[in-house]
């Protein structure tokens, strides 16, 4: 039920399949054994993520990189496969790739918060516990990134 | 919602992800039976859970006794769990580094959450650490007098944990502190831990703790620690103002 979500999740942060398996992986077998500790009654969608994204970042600083994403994009206008968003729209080829490419210069924590709340379309609520921080953390780090994503546009 | 944000929430739809890899069968590998090569840590985290698991059910039959074993396992935001021996982990060494970021006791009163209560006497260093703890040091980090803690105790609920390991050469006394619930941990040193919600220890390595005096009030966590017994413990506490 959650393995896809957890195995996004852990791919949009290492940006490996390889890395993302092992981390969503070793995420189930830690939320399993740390059950005991989970509050009934709340959310288990972010606890879970929060143990995997966790994984996913201890993969990433064990590797030693810088996480390079390799995160590419559907080519949506050649292949027509790709399902169009709920809005309808797609993005031409050089705004996709334009967009691809600033995210991933940003740095690691401009870009993390980005990637919950936009690319796992995580409420502010996930996303703080995700990232463990507060909500007002969230928010002012969503700015931030913005601001800093708006200037990596700017040509 | 800005074009840029919309942009974003596009690009999530558009975004090449692999096909998801079928977990099934080795999350249930790793634990359907029980792994016999676990994490160090695991072992003894879920060891000691065993042990309190095991003196909660011996004690359930008795609701004076579980009212009073639930009152000593949580207090202050702490756990106090009996073991019968201390794991053998890391232990920090430098006590600095265990607090957190040094700071002046100004700047430790403006970047805290709560209003810190002080002794008469200037602590010798101050410093930040997890979950807005304030720390005040007397003495020195090599030589230290006094520790004093204070948490904030929206920070520390049932899901994160100051886990205090007591072995059996620890003597666990309840006490108070002004009609607020107290425990006083005294005799052998015993860990200190960090433990979040997920199981996660927050602090890499433990701490040794010598006589430790708990309690909190108004919100906030409060910890002595240095060497006294519970008399001028209580006396120490009673003047933090």
């Amino acid at each position: 039920m959650y393995q896809g979500i957890a195995f996004r999740t852990a791919y949009l942060l290492t940006g490996s399949a390889a890395d993302a398996e092992d981390a969503a992986q070793s995420g189930f077998v830690k939320a399993w054994r740390a059950l005991p500790r989970f509050r009934s009654g709340s959310p288990f969608r972010p606890w879970l993520l929060r143990i995997v994204a966790n994984e996913a970042h201890n993969r990433r600083r064990s590797a030693g990189r810088a996480h390079a994403l390799q995160l590419s994009a559907v080519a949506a206008e050649t292949s027509g496969d790709a399902a169009p968003s709920p809005e309808g729209t797609m993005l031409g080829r050089e705004q996709r790739e334009a967009l691809l490419a600033a995210v991933q210069r940003l740095d690691e924590r401009d870009r993390d918060v980005l990637t919950c709340r936009y690319l796992l379309e995580l409420s502010e609520e996930e996303t703080a516990t995700v990232l463990d921080v507060r909500r007002g953390t969230v928010k002012s780090r969503t700015a931030r990134a913005l601001a800093r994503l708006r200037t990596e546009m700017e040509p | 919602m800005t074009e840029l944000e919309q942009a974003l929430g596009v690009l999530a739809w558009e975004l090449d992800v692999p096909e998801t890899p079928d977990l099934t069968t080795r999350v249930l590998a790793q634990i359907e039976p029980r792994a016999p090569r676990r994490v160090e840590r695991s072992r003894w985290i879920v060891a000691v859970t065993v042990v309190v698991l095991a003196a909660l059910a011996a004690t359930l039959a008795i609701p004076d006794a579980r009212a009073a074993l639930f009152r000593l396992l949580s207090i202050g935001g702490e756990r106090i769990e009996l073991v019968d021996e201390l794991p053998e982990i890391p232990v920090q060494d430098d006590l600095e580094l265990s607090l957190g970021e040094r700071v002046t006791l100004e700047e430790g009163r403006r970047r805290s959450s709560f209003s810190v209560r002080e002794l008469d006497e200037s602590p010798d260093r101050v410093y930040l650490g997890e979950r807005g703890t304030v720390w005040f040091l007397h003495g020195t980090p090599a030589l230290p007098r006094l520790l004093v803690a204070q948490t904030p105790l929206d920070f520390v609920n049932e899901d994160l944990l100051v886990q205090k390991l007591a072995g059996p050469g620890t003597r666990v006394e309840r006490t108070d502190v002004d009609g607020s619930p107290a425990v006083f941990l005294s005799g052998e040193v015993h860990l200190v831990l960090l433990i979040d919600e997920y199981g996660y220890v927050v602090e890499e390595s433990a701490r040794l703790a010598r006589d430790v005096l708990v309690w909190d009030r108004d919100g906030v966590a409060y910890r002595l620690e240095g060497d006294f017994d519970l008399e001028k413990a209580l006396r120490l506490a009673r003047s933090l103002g």
